[in-house]
């Protein structure tokens, strides 16, 4: 295999692997966010708008993994 | 309505259907996705050493961003009435949120302060990726295309820049330079601990220019990406019936652009505030 095919390939893994963390976390963090506002739905703008700082943050690790894709892709 | 006449119906929207799919489509055409995003310059100016001042596409769509935002905020004070029309009710609308939702919930001091920097970058960062939904035309060739100014990197760069330059001013403006950055290890700490939570704490700092950055330029540029790939998709197949299904799906996929435009918006501002705020009430 050569450099290009490798550096393509580590892409596509990067791309691919990166976002499991991300998307496990999501998952987490929005159904948490859920069962609060159902126990207590009268402080669910609070629980909205942490939730939405949560979901950035934790979207941003997997646009890390983009990033880097991208450099593979492109730069490298 | 009565079963026979829904069997015709189905028979004719089938027959539609592979009609569509058959009948000889229109040309076909190179696109480059990465000719989106590569910045040529429009007009070019000479260099300030490494520093190139040429007027590129972003630049162009730093200045409509601007020009937005003046009109805007012209026009956002001018016939305000008790009882709002659409536009003021809209205006308010987004201040409210920038007042309660960004500065109110995130910052305990400085609100005063820093609400028009927080608020500002905000309604900022929010029109220039409205202004990235519409079709301008300055691309390559100047045909109609989609581009945001924060689809770049050193747009992006800029402005999490300008928010770390102000969280660190406020804080050594308000604990003195020393007490501030020895505030970033909690004093009851035992003294090899103290110095390692430091270190983690100066790095996690820097990286945080690094994480906003990034978060909000892989957003945008990830999302005209998909954009650019479900509208020239269409045009891929020459096929009609392809194309229809793919232009819904790119209607689907912009309102969908919409959303993360407010959205990454909302999160740069909160974050800013969260910094700010952090670097004012050190000692919790």
């Amino acid at each position: 295999m050569d450099a290009d095919s490798a550096r393509l390939l580590a892409a596509g893994i990067s791309m691919g692997v990166g976002s499991i963390g991300p998307a496990l976390g999501l998952g987490m963090l929005i159904s948490k966010a859920l069962e609060s506002i159902a126990r207590q739905p009268e402080v669910s703008g609070d629980i909205r708008v942490n939730m939405f700082i949560g979901i950035g943050v934790t979207e941003a690790v997997a646009l890390y993994a983009f990033v880097v894709a991208l450099i593979l892709i492109f730069v490298a | 309505m009565k079963r026979g006449r829904l069997f015709v119906i189905l028979a004719l929207v089938l027959l539609g259907v592979v009609v569509l799919f058959l009948l000889p489509g229109g040309e076909s055409a190179e696109f480059d996705v990465v000719e989106e995003f590569a910045t040529h310059p429009l007009i070019h100016l000479p260099s300030i050493g490494p520093v190139d001042l040429s007027v590129n596409k972003a630049v162009v769509y730093l200045w409509i961003t601007f020009g937005v935002v003046c009109v805007l905020a012209f026009f956002i004070n001018r016939g305000v009435k008790p009882v709002p029309g659409r536009f003021q009710f809209a205006m308010e609308t987004l201040y409210e949120l920038a007042r309660d939702s960004i500065v109110g919930s995130v910052m305990k001091s400085g609100r005063e302060t820093w609400f028009p920097y927080v608020a500002g970058v905000f309604f900022f960062v929010l029109i220039s990726n409205l202004v990235g939904l519409v079709p301008l035309p300055f691309a390559e060739h100047w045909s109609l295309g989609f581009y945001a100014a924060t689809a770049n990197l050193y747009v992006t760069l800029s402005l999490a820049l300008c928010t770390f330059v102000f969280t660190h001013y406020a804080g050594v403006r308000k604990n003195g330079a020393v007490a501030y950055v020895r505030g970033w290890a909690p004093a009851s700490a035992p003294p090899v601990l103290r110095q390692l939570i430091w270190v983690i704490h100066a790095v996690s700092e820097l990286f945080r220019v690094v994480s906003l950055s990034v978060r909000l330029f892989a957003n945008m540029l990830a999302g005209h990406a998909i954009l650019a790939v479900f509208f020239g998709m269409a045009l891929l197949f020459q096929n009609y019936a392809a194309a229809a299904l793919l232009q819904g799906g790119s209607v689907l996929i912009y309102l969908f652009e919409l959303f993360v435009a407010f959205i990454q918006a909302f999160i740069f501002a909160i974050l800013s505030g969260v910094y700010i705020g952090g670097a004012l009430d050190q000692e919790h």
